[in-house]
């Protein structure tokens, strides 16, 4: 085999890895400043309060056609989520007293557990 | 003296034969990736515990004939998958810890709904983690439990930990987690409080869209993902190379949307005022002081880690109050820490040497 300083399938990768060392190095540094912070935050301001201006504008455009806007949505989601999580927890309720008045120690159905004694092996054993 | 090798005719048609044979290679597989979708991960068994919203707890299938008495509850951090620590068999963190005798939970999360967005802090600190110990303790029958935090996981856990310091957390071992933000340098910057105006940006978006934040972290290494492209390309004739990359791939673009009132006490609390490292935190009016910490605490940090850089984490173990406790840096990146064939190797034996003498 060719030694591998000439091979050229290695020089490729090693030029692409030292690439993008560098690349990522160089842009380390200017995204440091605080003119990067600057600039990025502008634009990321300016695109977050177009998208705000858009929904108030989609928001009556709904109420308009007599369809629900995004929020209402979100408030009859809000209310779901309540009753879900209120069904859980009678869920998990239903479950403990089940489990304590039917089930033998150990359990009907489930997957039986194993014991909890296990210690660990004596210092320098390989397991 | 060596010779030459560079006229080594015999040496230069074997180089040429193999690269036609990978080039050929890479049209036959180029055209299998896209028609394949990848391995499937998070595949070792397990039950549902609890689901609310964003939050799901899972308890894994024993695969030991006898488990220790101590179970282990993973938090994962907010902003990515559980299956980070469940990639395949043989590649699965989970099914390592539960092959040598843990009985393992873990919290995990979903991407918060839009009508999700006033969670708060308060949220996954005081109900999300002591809802998920409750049912733990409630699962097991065993009163301790040794929690572990990856990244910001890691910081959910200290919360927790420094409230609720009575009990009934036995262990904690954090992965990559940062405490002194100002350490983060470029987070630091994109989210200058001259700047960045948080409250603009989640009063107008409600939750903190996963695009930005996967963006964030591109933004760390720019030209890394392109260069990444061309690597998978030079090796997409070698299989095991094209697995680990769509696994690796995948997790890290599978970014979830930060609830909106969290993010801004993230950004807040964590980033401008560095209130953690600072010991001015406070959650739900509860003082979060990492001295108030006592329990053994190993804290495992990566070499080259880009997303928490050293400087960031390394406060940890002097400003927690347990008198037990240890800092191992390993050799790895923020994700290659904890997952493939480096963690396997470094990170995995090491966490079960130091738990598993913790856990009886």
């Amino acid at each position: 085999m060719a030694d591998k300083g000439n091979d050229p399938a290695v020089i490729w990768q090693t030029m692409i890895g030292e690439m993008e060392k560098g690349f990522n190095s160089f842009a380390n540094q200017a995204m440091a400043s605080p003119e990067f912070s600057k600039i990025m935050n502008q634009a990321g301001g300016a695109a977050a309060g177009a998208q705000k201006q858009f929904g108030e504008m989609m928001e009556k455009y709904l109420l308009s056609m007599n369809l629900p806007s995004r929020a209402q949505l979100v408030g009859m989601a809000e209310r779901i989520q309540a009753i879900e999580g209120q069904l859980n927890e009678i869920k998990s309720l239903l479950q403990q007293v089940h489990h304590n008045s039917l089930a033998p120690e150990g359990g009907y159905g489930m997957t039986p557990r194993p014991p909890r004694t296990r210690q660990p092996p004596p210092e320098g054993e390989k397991k | 003296m060596n010779a030459p090798t560079g006229f080594d005719f015999a040496s230069i048609s074997e180089r040429v034969q193999t690269e036609v044979q990978r080039a050929i290679q890479r049209s036959i597989k180029g055209v299998e990736y896209f028609s394949t979708s990848g391995p499937t991960l998070g595949s070792t068994p397990k039950d549902v515990l609890h689901s609310r919203g964003t939050m799901n707890l899972y308890h894994y299938r024993s695969q030991a004939s006898e488990v220790y008495r101590v179970p282990v509850l993973i938090v994962m951090a907010t902003t990515n998958r559980g299956y980070i620590l469940d990639m395949v068999p043989g590649m699965s963190f989970i099914e390592f810890m539960l092959k040598r005798g843990y009985d393992v939970y873990m919290l995990d999360w979903t991407a918060p709904k839009p009508e999700e967005k006033s969670l708060r802090m308060e949220d996954y600190v005081l109900d999300f983690i002591p809802d998920s110990i409750r049912r733990v303790q409630q699962d097991s029958g065993e009163k301790e439990v040794s929690v572990i935090g990856y990244c910001f996981g890691g910081v959910l856990s200290l919360l927790y930990g420094s409230i609720f310091h009575d009990g009934p957390m036995k262990n904690l071992i954090c992965f990559t987690t940062p405490i002194d933000f100002r350490e983060m340098k470029l987070f630091s910057n994109f989210s200058d409080r001259r700047y960045f105006d948080v409250d603009r940006l989640i009063d107008s978006t409600g939750n903190m869209p996963p695009e930005l934040i996967l963006q964030s972290f591109d933004m760390l290494r720019p030209a890394s993902r392109a260069a990444g492209q061309i690597q998978l390309w030079d090796n997409i004739w070698n299989d095991e190379f094209v697995k680990s990359y769509r696994m690796f791939d995948r997790w890290a673009s599978d970014i979830l949307p930060l609830a909106g009132e969290y993010f801004r006490t993230i950004t807040k609390d964590l980033m401008w005022d560095n209130k953690l490292y600072n010991d001015t935190m406070t959650v739900g009016g509860h003082e979060a002081k990492l001295e108030n910490i006592k329990v053994p605490l190993l804290h495992a940090v990566a070499e080259h880690d880009h997303i928490v850089p050293y400087d960031a984490a390394k406060h940890l173990i002097t400003k927690i109050g347990s008198e037990d406790k240890e800092e191992v840096m390993l050799k790895g990146g923020h994700v290659s820490l904890v997952a493939g064939a480096n963690a396997i190797k470094r990170l995995w034996p090491k966490l079960d040497t130091w738990l598993g003498k913790r856990s009886t």
